[in-house]
């Protein structure tokens, strides 16, 4: 890290190949566009590599990449379609228990993965961002709380209800056979 | 299902957070408990997509777009096979001057050594020494040259 944020542009190379497979990811799962998330994969590291200087705690790279890639991914969604960030939106949102799937028994196929990009596309803007940092990127609530400037009670508070969300938009493809 | 206090520790098991006395003790609990079995389930099964998911990702080459956009220098993919062709180069030819070398200090020692040995490495080897170059004279046509025979015509026989 010492020798990136000193110019060795070998040795950012290096943080870059180590983070853009997960940096992608995430940019494709906001944007829903491989070209899209291709472009701001690209305009993400190169924003980073301009702001490195700034990262005084380097073993909070990966939450600050992630917090770089979601800024760049909601200024594309409001170029692309000149519409603001959805916000939250409860409506929907189940209150009940959603019966559990069996999770041995669930295995993502193509026609899963398509259902299950789908339900992830039912969150509002900011409550995906959180919940894949969470999961997917699996970033602590402190440092998630530290890239939204929201409180942890509200982080998990947010992560919960997309949760639910997503639960319940998968249910129908995963079955319900753990169901209590 | 009536809510538990333990609900929201289980999360700790699937992101490996919990240790694992902890993460065994949360286990025996969901196994009893409805709402927590039930709460573990999901967690593993979201657990178990993404990471189905993550273990798919393909990346394009995005590292020129990066290196573009910041003016870096950019590693030419051939220039190392270029160093690496230049080197082995340079090894062979090294090492063909040493033997060469090796071969002419040979034939400095036959008489010190050993002329059968000598005689052997001549019989072996078809390249020329500058004596033995040496050894030819323009014929008196002066077309072509007559050159003494390296090895003497009493060793050949004697094989």
């Amino acid at each position: 890290m010492r020798r990136a944020q000193a110019g060795e542009s070998a040795a950012f190379k290096a943080l870059f190949e180590r983070h853009v497979v997960g940096v992608r990811r995430f940019l494709r799962d906001l944007l829903r566009d491989k070209h899209q998330a291709d472009d701001a994969t690209q305009e993400s590291f190169a924003r980073a590599h301009a702001q490195l200087t700034k990262l005084v705690d380097h073993d909070r790279f990966k939450p600050w990449m992630l917090g770089i890639a979601r800024n760049v991914a909601f200024e594309a969604r409001r170029v692309r379609q000149h519409e603001p960030i959805e916000h939250e939106d409860d409506e929907g949102t189940p209150d009940a228990v959603i019966p559990s799937p069996d999770p041995e028994a669930v295995l993502l196929d193509r026609e899963l993965d398509k259902h299950f990009t789908e339900a992830l596309g039912v969150l509002s803007d900011k409550r995906r961002a959180a919940l894949l940092m969470r999961i997917d990127h699996g970033l602590s609530y402190e440092d998630i709380a530290a890239e939204f400037g929201w409180s942890i009670p509200t982080v998990k508070n947010e992560i919960h209800r997309a949760r639910l969300k997503l639960r319940a938009a998968l249910l129908p493809h995963v079955g319900a056979g753990g169901r209590s | 299902m009536s809510a538990c206090g333990r609900t929201a520790q289980l999360e700790s098991i699937v992101t490996g957070e919990a240790g694992a006395s902890l993460a065994a003790e949360l286990r025996a609990h969901a196994s009893s408990c409805p709402r927590c079995r039930h709460e573990l389930n999901w967690l593993k099964t979201e657990a178990k997509l993404f990471r189905e998911r993550a273990a798919r990702e393909e990346v394009a080459q995005l590292w020129q777009g990066v290196a573009a956009r910041r003016e870096l220098p950019e590693e030419r993919p051939w220039s190392r096979v270029l160093v690496a062709l230049a080197a082995m180069v340079l090894v062979l030819l090294g090492a063909g001057r040493l033997a060469l070398n090796a071969r002419s200090t040979a034939g400095h020692d036959v008489s010190g050594v050993s002329d059968d040995l000598a005689m052997s490495e001549a019989l072996m080897s078809p390249a020329l020494t500058q004596e033995e170059r040496e050894n030819c004279s323009k014929l008196p046509d002066g077309i072509g040259f007559r050159c003494e025979p390296a090895i003497p015509a009493s060793f050949i026989a004697s094989r």
